[in-house]
């Protein structure tokens, strides 16, 4: 009878903990804020999905999982993944900069892609995607946004100036940027005529790589041996900036706040301002914004950066972190999308990498601002993905800041530059 | 020893034991692991172990780098003038506020930055030196002071930083310098009054002898935190030239976790011990030969 | 010159110097408050805007909609509280061993502890973190008020205050056969009230703003933010201009708890520092 009890007992509480023994995932994202939480009304009722809520329909679905978010800011992203995996702590799921995919992938942090799914991104995504999620050959992650840059402009601030279509060429470009600039008596600047964006070193270094791709230049060889930061194009890609300094159309104070707030009538930016610049401008939005490919120096050419969502090569739930992301980023819903199109066209207001989600929101994808992106995702060619590509990109932000100021002509700076990134890639290549 | 004296020296163990025990976890580890990393060539996603070690290759690529020798002059000078200045400023604040009316709630006012975290100081500091649109060329313009560049310009960008952290900083060095002060036994006042002396001569000759002692705390604590400073560039000045602004501890965690070379981060930071170490033993010699007594 | 026009030119030099400096120590506090009663147009206009034209006083609701910070207090008070109490009490104790105590080795340990100072902070991170994960404190409040009970410049400071107690005052005490741990507690303790105000508040204040460890560790669990990690999930990545006034009333709320704690025991602790020994050193 005892023997009896205690076998049932035993059961019961095997039974009980095999319940409970739900397979937990740990998803570390740099997004914050509504992005995870969604965007919610007045009285708290979700109007636009976050990632938290498709996460709960996930595990909804499939009560043995368990899925964790966890937050990290952006600048903090990578401390992150070293110091968990270091001690031991990794996340199972990463959404990854496509620059850091080749450290990651020769440190063995990310795991290899079902193949199934690799043939799904083949076939389902837009080509700069797959090259930005493809690293030394192999893809490692599902691509989620794409994001390319394009010219905004003040269409007021054009019109006031007497011109009524956005530059065509660079040139063009230099030459209304300094006759749209208005200096005050006393020196301050009253309304620039170009800006560009100082929130990051990519407000700088992709738009000069876009000048470079259009005069058909190249950052590295093919077999990325050597740094070409020395040849004609790309000197010629940044003189083109300076020349906008020497000839007053912005100087080393302008920021992209100011255009913001209206003071600046053109600047390069990526897809994902819109959101900002919709509050700065309020209900004058779609009277003053305005946005147009890059001005080419050649050939029309947008650069883009891409990101990916890897599973950890330590994780020890690689099967179900797969089988998530394949239903957050692969499966299709009713209207051809995938929940990740839809995460990123309606919440984060960025561009979809797959093809299908592409075509499946047309109110957001296809209105004043964003379509322009879209179109030029044509003629985008993904930033390279190589290593130390964080390091070597600090690098020619720097260089070209030296060069804003004057302190060096874009030749010193783009040589110096070169003399450190080709130490570089010796090192590794 | 005598009874007496093992007894004390007993309990001063035990005493210190809760600091050593400490330290010899929190401590000793992290220093030797980091010394082992700075030999090495090392990303941080491998184990420490399996990297391959370099030897001194670490320090030798640091010292022939441009950007971190100017990142160490940058913090060289950083620290010499926040400190200096940053407690002259206080001295001067400290002796007028004490003859003054309404002295604590004076006190109060230039304490409140010390309450602040350094991200808020760096964000509303950030706001106040916009070259167009900021408050400070604004009331400089009122002055017919034509609008400055502050952060992006190279001349004036560490500048810049450096007003910002002696405004941070001089409500504490401001109260301490005022708590000897009101040490100062009256008498010695009264002495220097009826021998004539006018209040600049006292102050030269009476206070600040007898202010000597505080002042070296204050340099050498103040050094110690102004050589690691990393936030207030860190977010106030990433479009300055690099070169005119960078600083080591920055300098240090961009290797580390951007660039992902925590050998080459870690030997960085060695390398900022020892630079604090010898200006600490500087700092202690300069006022020795003034006599005033060391720490040790 | 007469002395007493001569005294009035000093006085009024005197006052225009400090109110002089005393403006700009406020500036950037009016602006902070002021700004974050701003639309985002509004912190952003040329010329700069100085007062909101329309106090935007649901900034500060939005905040409170958006993250829970009455949680990230709670969590941001344990552990300031904690690590606190950790640093005063080891630091007093440490303090009175390099004081008054001798022992052989005294002088080295104490130059070793100044020298833990030196060191920059990065590079705790990673072995730090390692180690919590190895106690088993990454998923508890530990992991952010372990690493930080013992600090050198406590010990430092509360040294420094407790030389300033005269030997004579603990000698009787030894003499009635007093244990030093009861010296420590009924003499030492009571003595250097003002040092350990200063302590407090400055290490309660150091831990309130700590930011880039708590950061990873929350990162790994959410059930510890704490408010300084907690504001920052209001700033997005990238556009950061969409809530830049939101982050401004979270800077506010972030400061605000500290400015209250602090003007409530400032008479306490700057009388105390003023009137204290910490002068004699």
């Amino acid at each position: 009878m005892k023997r009896c009890i205690l076998t049932i007992l035993l059961v019961a509480l095997l039974v009980s903990s095999m319940a409970f023994a739900k397979t937990k995932l740990t998803f570390a994202v740099h997004w914050s804020d509504y992005q995870v939480e969604g965007i919610k009304d007045k009285e708290g009722n979700v109007v636009t999905k976050g990632l938290r809520q498709y996460v709960e329909e996930y595990m909804a679905s499939n009560p043995d999982i368990e899925i964790e978010i966890q937050m990290v800011p952006f600048g903090e992203y990578l401390t992150r993944i070293l110091v968990g995996r270091l001690a031991g702590a990794a996340s199972d799921i990463y959404v990854l900069y496509s620059l850091w995919g080749v450290q990651l992938v020769e440190s063995g942090v990310l795991d290899k892609v079902p193949k199934e799914v690799a043939t799904a991104i083949k076939n389902d995504f837009v080509e700069a995607a797959v090259g930005g999620a493809t690293i030394n050959g192999e893809i490692r992650g599902i691509p989620t946004e794409v994001a390319n840059y394009a010219l905004v402009y003040n269409k007021k601030i054009l019109k006031a100036g007497g011109y009524d279509e956005p530059p065509k060429t660079w040139d063009e470009l230099i030459d209304m940027a300094s006759k749209l600039t208005i200096k005050k008596e006393d020196g301050t600047v009253q309304q620039y005529g170009y800006v560009y964006d100082t929130s990051s070193n990519s407000g700088t270094v992709h738009p000069y790589l876009a000048r470079l791709y259009s005069l058909g230049g190249q950052l590295f060889s093919n077999d990325n041996k050597k740094c070409l930061l020395d040849s004609k194009e790309a000197i010629q890609a940044l003189d083109a900036e300076i020349e906008i300094f020497r000839r007053g159309g912005t100087d080393s104070a302008a920021t992209h706040g100011d255009f913001q707030n209206g003071r600046a009538a053109m600047v390069i930016l990526a897809p994902w301002w819109e959101s900002s610049l919709k509050i700065a401008f309020g209900d004058q939005y779609e009277e003053t914004i305005g946005v147009a490919p890059i001005p080419p120096m050649k050939d029309p050419k947008s650069v883009s950066y891409t990101w990916f969502v890897g599973v950890d090569a330590l994780s020890k739930n690689k099967k179900e972190a797969w089988k998530f992301l394949e239903w957050f980023c692969i499966e299709p819903l009713p209207n051809g999308a995938t929940r990740m199109g839809e995460f990123l066209a309606n919440n984060i207001g960025a561009i979809p990498s797959r093809k299908a989600d592409l075509d499946a929101f047309p109110d957001k994808l296809n209105d004043l601002y964003t379509s322009v992106y879209v179109q030029e995702l044509a003629n985008t060619v993904p930033e390279p993905n190589v290593a130390q590509g964080e390091e070597i990109k600090n690098i020619i932000w720097r260089e070209i800041i030296e060069a804003r100021h004057q302190r060096k002509t874009p030749e010193k700076a783009l040589s110096d530059a070169k003399r450190q990134i080709d130490e570089i890639l010796s090192e590794f290549y | 020893m005598s009874k007496v004296g093992r007894k004390r020296a007993r309990a001063g163990y035990g005493f210190i034991s809760p600091s050593l025990i400490f330290y010899s976890i929190f401590f000793i580890f992290p220093v030797v692991f980091s010394l082992i990393a700075s030999f090495k060539r090392w990303n941080g996603l491998i184990p420490l172990f399996s990297a391959a070690w370099v030897g001194l290759e670490n320090y030798k690529w640091l010292f022939g780098s441009d950007l971190f020798v100017s990142s160490v002059i940058n913090t060289v000078v950083y620290s010499v003038v926040t400190v200096v200045v940053g407690i002259f400023i206080s001295l001067i604040l400290a002796v007028l506020i004490n003859g003054s009316k309404l002295s604590g709630f004076w006190r109060l006012l230039f304490f409140l930055p010390t309450v602040t975290p350094a991200v808020a100081i760096g964000t509303i500091w950030g706001y106040l030196y916009r070259a167009n649109n900021g408050l400070i060329n604004q009331i400089l313009g009122w002055f017919g002071i034509k609008p400055i560049r502050w952060l992006t310009d190279p001349k004036t960008a560490l500048l810049s930083i450096m007003i910002t952290a002696i405004w941070a900083g001089i409500g504490m060095q401001i109260l301490i310098i005022t708590a000897s002060l009101q040490n100062i036994p009256q008498d010695y006042y009264d002495a220097a009054k009826i021998d004539g002396a006018g209040s600049f001569r006292i102050f030269w000759s009476i206070t600040l002898p007898l202010l000597r002692p505080i002042l070296l705390f204050l340099t050498a604590t103040g050094m110690i935190g102004a050589w690691q400073v990393f936030d207030l560039p860190y977010i106030m000045g990433t479009n300055a030239p690099a070169k005119s602004i960078m600083t080591v501890s920055w300098y240090v965690y961009e290797t580390a976790f951007q660039s992902l070379r925590m050998g080459r981060a870690s030997a960085g930071a060695f390398i900022l011990f020892c630079i604090i170490f010898v200006a600490n033993i500087l700092v202690l010699r300069a006022f020795k030969k003034g006599g005033i007594e060391g720490y040790e | 010159m007469n002395s007493k026009s001569k005294r009035f030119i000093k006085e009024f030099f005197r006052y225009l110097i400090i109110i002089f400096a005393a403006f700009w120590m406020v500036l950037p506090f009016f602006w902070m408050v002021s700004a974050s009663l701003m639309t985002p147009q509004e912190i952003t206009s040329i010329p700069p805007k100085w007062i909101p034209e329309k106090p935007q006083w649901h900034n500060y609701i939005d905040v409170l909609e958006r993250v829970p910070i009455g949680k990230y207090y709670l969590n941001s008070l344990l552990v300031a509280g904690t690590a606190t109490l950790g640093v005063i009490l080891t630091s007093s104790l440490a303090g009175y061993a390099f004081a008054k105590l001798n022992f052989p080795g005294k002088k080295p340990v104490f130059q070793f502890i100044l020298v833990t100072m030196m060191f920059p902070v990065f590079i705790f991170l990673i072995p730090n973190f390692f180690l919590m994960k190895t106690f088993g404190m990454l998923t508890n409040h530990l992991s952010l008020i372990v690493p930080f009970l013992v600090s050198g410049y406590g010990i430092f400071l509360l040294r420094q205050f407790i030389m300033s107690i005269p030997d004579e005052l603990l000698d009787s005490a030894r003499i009635d056969g007093a244990s030093e741990f009861k010296i420590y507690m009924s003499i030492i303790l009571p003595n250097i009230k003002p040092g350990l105000s200063a302590l407090a508040i400055t290490t309660f204040i150091g831990q309130w703003n700590n930011f880039l460890w708590p950061m990873i560790i929350s990162s790994f669990s959410p059930n510890l933010m704490t408010v300084p990690v907690g504001i920052q999930r209001l700033s997005l990545a990238f556009a950061s201009a969409e809530t830049q006034h939101l982050v401004l009333a979270g800077l506010v709320y972030q400061v605000v708890p500290m400015l209250i704690v602090f003007v409530y025991f400032q008479k306490n602790f700057i009388k105390g520092f003023v009137v204290s020994g910490f002068g004699n050193v």
